[in-house]
């Protein structure tokens, strides 16, 4: 990639961190809208109806209004409140407890491939980092014994280690050969999973005791599980407290101290700040390793959330499901919990809301149209090599559009 | 620029309101008469990683659940779930809408079944191809698949003209090299009857050693290279245990030029895939859409108690059996009346398909 598109994209970065929260709230409530064309048009009753439409419409809009309302409360009860199990206080508050245990590890992988947008880097490589992490932690949780409390402790300290250290890995080729960080990162994709697998295949390694040739792990040793926050009726674990924790620090990373203002000031521009004395090259490679370390988090919620053994397929594309997290948080601490928690209560709605047959996709169309209508705009300009315009938030950009008209 | 696009644009917008304006002429019909009564009764299922219409096991389920919707007017509901971390979300979504039963697909969910059936005492659950823990509700749904492969496999002994057959499966576990276990039993039983010896190459069940793909994914490259491997050694009857692999066993006889034939799994792959027919000599039937069908029909139509009993599909029962024998050598009638006779002693306990 040439020096001068990889400054677009970085210009892109910085436009789409600089998008203000106005429109982020109305880029989530036009993916919603865009969630309900999609229930919409795919629901059997409303393209029942439509066949005749001409003779009674009513028909057609009160189907379309029953697809949507039945859609969105069916995410309601199964992220927020089960109203229909109020009799069950258990039952009625499960949803709001599964939608933090989901949003544990997308907000941690989250803050990883933010802190890299922060630093003006790619980092698509979450889902590998996470991997080698698991890795690392279920080799300690199956493999190793250790007292109640350190067993814990150090797994989770190894699956930050072993995702940083892949994420190191990363910024020393970018560093040291110029090899591009969104390259290195997916090949290295392949072959974290082909590496968990390969593990999780051979009978010496972390196969699981007496089972047969289908790569899986043991469940880690209950001294090295996450324990339960809220006790044996709900399933969120302390992973989402790390998670938290995870929030905090990394606010007093990027915004207190002084390797985080290194790395802002590389993400500004890497030129200015080789010319004030930064070593660029350095700073690329602590980034990687902080971001992935980050991801490190959500491999350790994954490795040692379970309560039964691992398969390959661990990962449940966290890594990926990180970068929407981290665009639609700004990159912020603040915005990556509010985006984490968002698309965690996807998560945890979208069994209900296949239920109601419903399906599963319209949650990840909603979900990819919200970070569209938030990146789409500085980035197709930096794809099409459009002018930037004066302001880049696009509430301003509508007063403008709208007193002027279209032309320009 | 802008205004081409615009016109572009409401070009479109006439075009979709035309087709709508056209679709939307037809008559509201009068109030529907279904045919079937609907009855109060829910079955759910949970499927494992991928969808229903995975042209194996996962479909085979779900199309019990619609027969049992048509045929039995039972509601339906049904979660798909995309990682192991939607197995026990899904599941707990069934329980919150009050399913009647809910079905877990594959062996992979054991675990998830078992928590939720333990956790919801009041709930019935099913497991597919997995095992109950002790708990009273839930319903395990099992296969004797070495029966019907011992049929296939006497029949592709008698078959052979090299007299060398081969199997191969897609992971080694129990639910695969049980068919591979049978099916190899079954020719060494005509190599013994007609005094001949068989070679059955790809899988030996005494030192638990064979070829597998070590994965699902559909005529891959890998099943592709261990059936042309296996005809390489003679054989000229497949049998590819691993979902859909017959376009690669299909591929590696036409371009080995030999008149080989291969055996299909879990459905009539003669009628599922036509394309495939010319080199088909029978399927082993896994029949998971009758016993799921059955299961739910006992206790929705015919008023019967749930119960946490194994179902074991049997050729007895009819939950596995051999699909109609296409392209056979010799003589056909005489073959089906000796896999009839075969049939009746493992009915009755006489032949033993696992040794």
């Amino acid at each position: 990639m040439s020096t001068e598109t990889e400054n677009r994209f970085q210009t892109a970065l910085k436009e789409i961190f600089s998008t203000s929260a106005t429109r982020t709230v109305l880029s989530v409530f036009l993916g919603f809208v865009v969630g309900a064309i999609f229930m919409v048009f795919s629901n059997e009753d409303v393209l029942k109806a439509a066949q005749y439409f001409t003779a009674r419409p009513m028909d057609t809009i009160a189907a379309s209004w029953s697809a949507i309302a039945d859609g969105y409360s069916a995410l309601f009860r199964g992220a927020i409140y089960n109203y229909e199990r109020a009799d069950d206080p258990v039952a009625a508050f499960r949803p709001i407890t599964e939608t933090l245990r989901f949003a544990a590890p997308l907000i941690a992988a989250g803050l990883g491939i933010a802190l890299g947008f922060r630093v003006g880097l790619f980092n698509i490589g979450g889902n590998g980092q996470l991997m080698f992490g698991v890795l690392w932690a279920t080799w300690i949780s199956t493999r190793v014994e250790l007292p109640f409390g350190i067993h814990l402790v150090v797994a989770i300290l190894m699956a930050i280690l072993g995702a940083a250290l892949l994420g190191a890995l990363v910024g020393f080729l970018k560093a040291r050969t110029g090899a591009h960080e969104v390259i290195v990162t997916i090949m290295l994709n392949y072959i974290a999973a082909n590496l968990l697998t390969y593990f999780f295949r051979e009978e010496s390694l972390l196969r699981e005791t007496g089972g047969g040739g289908t790569p899986k792990s043991d469940a880690p040793a209950i001294t090295a599980q996450l324990p339960k926050l809220l006790g044996e009726d709900y399933t969120l674990h302390l992973g989402f407290a790390l998670a938290i924790i995870a929030v905090v620090v990394y606010w007093w990373l990027m915004e207190r101290s002084t390797i985080g203002y290194r790395f802002r000031m590389v993400g500004h521009n890497p030129h200015a700040a080789r010319t004030a004395g930064i070593n660029v090259e350095r700073t690329y490679m602590y980034a990687m390793a902080a971001s992935a370390a980050f991801v490190g988090i959500a491999a350790a919620n994954q490795a040692l959330g379970a309560t039964s053994g691992l398969s390959p397929s661990v990962d449940a594309g966290i890594g990926f499901d990180g970068i929407t997290v981290a665009l639609l948080g700004g990159s912020t601490a603040p915005g990556v919990l509010m985006a984490g928690l968002l698309f965690g209560a996807f998560k945890a709605g979208s069994a209900p809301m296949q239920v109601m047959g419903l399906s599963p996709e319209v949650l990840g169309i909603v979900q990819g149209s919200i970070v569209l209508f938030i990146a789409a705009p500085p980035l197709v300009r930096a794809i099409f090599r459009l002018p930037k315009p004066q302001k880049t938030t696009v509430l301003k950009d509508l007063v403008k559009r709208s007193s002027k008209g279209e032309e320009k | 620029m802008k205004t081409s696009t615009k016109r572009a644009l409401s070009g479109l917008a006439m075009t979709g309101a035309a087709a709508l304006v056209l679709a939307g002429c037809a008559a509201a019909p009068a109030p529907e008469e279904t045919e079937v009564p609907e009855v109060d009764y829910l079955a759910c299922a949970v499927s494992d990683e991928g969808s229903w219409n995975d042209k194996s096991f996962n479909q085979s389920v779900y199309e019990g659940l619609e027969k049992a919707n048509a045929e039995l007017g039972v509601q339906i509901s049904d979660a798909e779930s995309a990682s192991p971390d939607d197995f026990a979300p899904n599941l707990q979504a069934m329980i919150d809408a009050s399913c009647d039963v809910t079905i877990a697909v594959g062996f992979n969910l054991v675990a998830a079944v078992n928590e939720a059936a333990a956790a919801n005492p009041e709930a019935n659950f099913v497991t597919v191809d997995g095992w109950s823990e002790g708990n009273a509700n839930l319903k395990p749904i099992n296969y004797a698949m070495n029966q019907s492969s011992y049929l296939a496999g006497y029949l592709a002994a008698a078959h052979s003209t090299t007299k060398v057959v081969g199997t191969y499966g897609g992971m080694q576990i129990p639910a695969v090299t049980d068919f591979m276990t049978g099916f190899y039993y079954g020719a060494m039983a005509w190599g013994a009857d007609n005094g001949t010896d068989v070679t059955v190459v790809g899988w030996d069940p005494a030192t638990e050693k064979g070829d597998f793909i070590g994965d699902f994914t559909p005529n891959s490259g890998t099943s592709k290279s261990i059936a042309a491997g296996q005809l390489a050694a003679d054989a000229d009857v497949i049998f590819p245990v691993g979902g859909d692999q017959f376009g690669a066993v299909s591929e590696a006889i036409t371009e080995a030029g030999v008149a080989a034939v291969m055996i299909g799994v879990d459905k009539d792959i003669s009628v599922t895939s036509p394309e495939y027919s010319q080199w088909m000599l029978t399927s082993v039937e896994k029949r998971m859409t009758n016993a799921v069908f059955d299961i739910i029909k006992d206790i929705a139509i015919d008023g019967n108690a749930f119960n946490g009993d194994t179902y074991l599909g049997t050729l007895e029962n009819g939950g596995t059996a051999l699909s109609p024998i296409t392209n056979f050598s010799g003589d056909q009638a005489a073959i089906e009346a000796k896999l009839q006779e075969l049939t009746d002693g493992i009915i009755a306990g006489d032949i033993n398909p696992l040794g």
